[in-house]
């Protein structure tokens, strides 16, 4: 529950501004934040954060300004002064060519529903645990690293609008565990990720990794010569792959510049395969569920793709002001993509058990966008990546570029799993925001291009 | 508590009370501004008109070979966020292999300024968009789909405390700047020309920085020209050329195939579970061969007017000048104090002499890491951009990046440009659209052949470098010449 003062302060300034006729929207975003971070099978970073932003933006008009405070917040005075300073810059603003939609809580909104005590406030003893339980278990033939980050958010939203507000508090982790072969190089990763403490379990690990060692262990790499091949991928490079697609592809604003690999169709046309549907959907618990946007909207479920059909577009408040748009509730840090499971096996391994020769890719590094009009990304291979044969693990893979499109990957896809795993795409640039897509565990795509290969891992 | 003379006072009696503890070393950041303005135009509108303050401190305290880190904008609880970090790096020592240490360090009373002849946050915001707005006015044309003009102006006032003794202030402003067009080609296809605020290397950066025509806004017309002509371009085939990069991408190149590898928290494994490792390892110094004869390529703190210069890094090492490629062969790294010691000892013998200064934090509240300061390639002896071409048989020249893709120990790579120009028999003759190029990073520095003179060479600066879990973005810089590598695949495969 947010701090009683700090709203009973917030509310007092929000009433002075609405009796002033200040158009404003106040938000407050507190953090606390740990991570233990894990480098040559030591712990090397410890860190916890403790820290309160508040957020002001200003309307006048059509002129807007917004400004950001990251200090103490105890008195009036300060969310005043914060206030002032965006109403001064509001005032010297230029003009839009347009009118802004004013931010409005459009009702009342309290949840908590994946708030966990016992992850909020976890011990760090408990990850330095885990860990090395997990070194022990495995053995010292290995190099760890890793990081383990764990944290609550609050996020509490008033507007000038109306005395409606809006809070939100969750809890969120992800467990990050590499291995590295100090000979062979070669490195593993397992992750688990969750917004509740007993959502990690170190048996998940070893059960993972214990899986893999003994195939990279004992065979040598594969180089893979650039061509067409049937991938698996896994939910990491399934993730990546839809969410990028959805950024690059579904968003009204690259739509409407022509940006978009998108731009040439239109809501109704096919763009994928007939076999994907995705959505953004705040209900999914295998997302980190925000039931609302920053500009005060309820969040529903919204189809994108259904059986590869473009069915709607995602405008934040801006882009929607700008071109003519309803908002569609996507003024937002954490999206929650979905991507729907199909009929596969639960194991990959018997899903491409009569395709003969397949990659496995389970994750793609540094990908990005050569061509976002023409949908081309490109990204390359690196942890827990394998040649398979017949269904059967036969060797890992060195490191190995793939350079295609959205539509081709997505429109060539013969078998998607019937399992939907989370995949956490939270980063911790600035603050703490949890997302996560909730994804099949694999799919199988025809056709993939494979572009560039290395000598090792 | 908000007199900073306390707040120091305060500092110093919690690094002595900690380090009497038992702590191998502390130290403590104050920020008592760290501010930042972006204002950004699209198609004419202000779309963008934030400032950001942020203020507190960040302790660090290194216990039994381990690093704990506690953060807060409460000044008033200094006491509990040194207790903090001690509480965290005790419980990280708890399982520690590989113990990390500080060294010994006299201590050092030092400042540094960034050289400013006008603080950009005294130019009221009227003066602002009032360039902005004309800048932006010279990229209006008919044929023009998308404006973009953006600028960014940082200020942080820090004051730095550590138990060796030191105490240094600092205050840095950061400025920076683009401008981009947009329109579509043959295909329907968005293509863009943009261009970024650069350095020379020496002036002031600040506001008179940005409003300095050459550096910036003399370049509008030239990207409408060049934007007009790429989309009637051809697309870039695939093959195998000579690539002479422009330094608005050679600078990203260096970025990510010099800069990366050479951290030494990569190179030693600790950047693994996010950012990557590095293809280069300890026994790599002085025999590796990088590239070819013609490549020199320095860590220089010191460029006068760089987001990459800042007297002192977060060790309280001043700032160094040194090669990390001589002639070819990798020489250095790009090393902080504690770094330094751990390679040292698991190499058995001295691989780095002393820290590089390259220890960076980006804000208050997360701990300094391994990072780039201003990584350069040398200007080398091969003439102007003209004399670079004029010896180009068959070959594209590229500029600006829009993509680029690395492999996660940097030996190999993916780039995507804005622009590429074909190059035939020493002519550049017509614009070529989409190009992309890639390689390997030892064979593709080995076939540098041209390296231009000092008229060539410019500062790009770098506001967006991610790395670091929790994560970290960081400001740099990098002086680059034109650059030519050799048989280089580029385009992409049918």
């Amino acid at each position: 529950m947010l701090d009683a003062n700090i709203r009973k302060i917030l509310m007092e300034v929000r009433d002075q501004a609405a009796s002033e006729g200040i158009q404003a929207t106040l938000a407050l975003h507190h953090e606390k934040s740990h991570l233990m971070r894990i480098g040559n099978s030591s712990i090397s970073l410890n860190t916890s954060e403790d820290l309160t932003r508040l957020d002001i933006e200003v309307t006048d008009g059509r002129k807007q300004a917004s400004q950001t405070f990251l200090g103490m917040i105890e008195e009036t005075e300060t969310i005043r002064n914060v206030l002032d300073k965006a109403v001064e810059k509001a005032k010297a603003a230029a003009p839009k060519t347009y009118d802004p939609i004013p931010d409005e809580v459009e009702e009342s909104v309290y949840e908590e529903i994946q708030y966990d005590e016992a992850l909020a406030n976890l011990d760090p003893g408990v990850k330095a645990d885990a860990y090395r339980e997990i070194f022990s278990k495995l053995g010292d033939n290995f190099n760890y690293s890793g990081s383990w980050s764990s944290g609550s958010v609050e996020v509490c939203m008033i507007t000038t609008a109306n005395r409606n507000e809006v809070y939100h508090r969750g809890t969120d982790q992800l467990f990050t565990v590499v291995l590295k072969h100090p000979g062979k190089k070669w490195e593993l990763i397992n992750t688990q990720t969750g917004w509740r403490a007993s959502d990690f379990s170190v048996e998940k690990t070893l059960k993972e990794l214990g899986r893999l060692i003994p195939v990279y262990e004992k065979n040598p790499g594969f180089k893979v010569e650039p061509g067409e091949y049937t991938v698996i991928f896994g939910s990491d490079a399934v993730s990546e792959i839809a969410n990028l697609s959805v950024f690059t592809g579904f968003m009204g604003r690259g739509w409407e510049e022509k940006q978009s690999w998108t731009s040439q169709n239109k809501p109704g046309d096919e763009v994928l395969g007939k076999n994907i549907t995705l959505s953004d959907d705040p209900f999914n618990p295998q997302t980190f569920m925000f039931g609302f946007d920053m500009s005060g909207r309820k969040r529903k479920h919204f189809p994108l793709i259904e059986n590869g059909v473009l069915m709607n577009l995602m405008y934040d408040s801006s882009t929607a002001a700008r071109y003519g748009r309803e908002p569609t509730g996507h003024d937002t840090r954490s999206m929650g993509i979905v991507m729907n499971t199909g009929d596969g096996f639960e194991c990959p391994l018997e899903a491409v058990r009569d395709m003969g020769r397949v990659l496995y890719i389970p994750a793609l590094h540094y990908m990005n966008l050569p061509s976002r009009s023409k949908g081309i990304f490109t990204g390359s291979s690196r942890f827990n990546a394998l040649l398979i044969e017949d269904g059967k693990m036969v060797s890992p893979i060195f490191s190995t570029r793939i350079t295609d499109s959205f539509q081709n990957v997505l429109g060539n896809v013969s078998v998607i799993s019937s399992v939907s795993e989370s995949v956490n795409g939270s980063n911790t640039y600035g603050r703490r925001m949890p997302v996560a897509i909730s994804v099949p565990s694999y799919i199988v795509a025809e056709g993939v291009k494979i572009t560039d290969s290395a000598d090792s891992f | 508590m908000t007199d900073s003379a306390a707040v120091k006072k305060e500092i110093s009696k919690n690094i002595s009370r900690i380090s009497l503890d038992g702590a191998g070393y502390v130290d403590a950041r104050f920020y008592q501004d760290d501010s930042s303005e972006t204002i950004l135009l699209y198609d004419g509108d202000l779309e963008a008109n934030d400032t950001t303050v942020e203020s507190g401190i960040g302790v660090r305290v290194l216990w039994g070979g381990a690093w704990g880190f506690a953060a807060t904008s409460d000044l008033s609880s200094l006491r509990s966020c040194f207790d903090k970090a001690l509480l965290n790096a005790k419980t990280a020592s708890e399982l520690v292999k590989v113990p990390l240490f500080m060294g010994d360090r006299d201590p050092i009373t030092g400042s540094y300024s960034s050289p400013v002849a006008v603080d950009p946050f005294t130019v009221s915001l009227e003066d602002k968009l009032g360039f902005l707005t004309r800048l932006d006015a010279d990229l209006v044309d008919d044929f023009i789909l998308k404006r973009i003009v953006y600028a960014n102006f940082q200020k942080k006032k820090i004051h730095f405390q550590n138990s060796d003794g030191s105490e240094i202030n600092k205050d840095l402003v950061n400025v920076f700047g683009m401008m981009m067009v947009m329109s579509l080609d043959s295909d329907g296809e968005m293509q863009r020309r943009s261009m970024s605020l650069y350095s020379t290397g020496d002036g002031t950066s600040g506001w008179k920085m940005i409003t300095e025509p050459v550096l910036f806004a003399e370049h509008s017309s030239r990207i409408k020209s060049e934007l007009k002509g790429l989309i009637k371009a051809d697309t870039l085939e695939y093959g195998r050329k000579s690539v002479i990069l422009l330094p608005g991408q050679g600078h990203l190149q260096v970025h990510e195939t010099i800069g990366h590898p050479l951290e030494l928290d990569r190179i030693l494994g600790y950047e693994l579970s996010y950012a990557g490792g590095s293809f280069v390892n300890l026994d790599s110094f002085g025999k590796l061969r990088y590239g070819s004869d013609k490549l020199f390529a320095s860590s220089y703190g010191g460029i006068l007017n760089s987001p990459g210069s800042f007297g002192y890094d977060d060790d309280g090492t001043p700032e160094r000048d040194y090669l990390l490629i001589d002639r070819g062969i990798l020489v250095n790294a790009l090393t902080s104090r504690a770094m330094v010691n751990e390679a040292n000892e698991k190499a058995k013998r001295e691989v780095f002499s002393q820290s590089g200064g390259v220890a960076r934090a980006t804000s208050f509240y997360r701990a300094p890491i391994d990072r780039m300061t201003n990584v350069n390639i040398l200007p080398g002896d091969d003439g102007s951009l003209e004399d670079i071409i004029s010896s180009t048989e068959d070959g594209i020249v590229v500029d600006n990046p829009v993509s680029w893709s690395i492999g996660s120990n940097r030996e190999h790579f993916h780039f995507g440009c804005e622009i590429a120009w074909e190059v035939k028999n020493g002519e550049k003759t017509r614009i070529l659209r989409n190009p992309t190029y890639q390689g390997h990073t030892l064979e593709f520095y080995n076939s540098l052949s041209a390296v231009g003179d000092k008229s060539t060479w410019r500062v790009e600066l770098v506001d967006n470098c991610g790395k670091g879990e929790p994560n970290q973005v960081m400001q740099i810089g990098h002086g680059v010449p034109v650059v030519k590598f050799d048989d280089v695949i580029i385009g992409e495969r049918k």
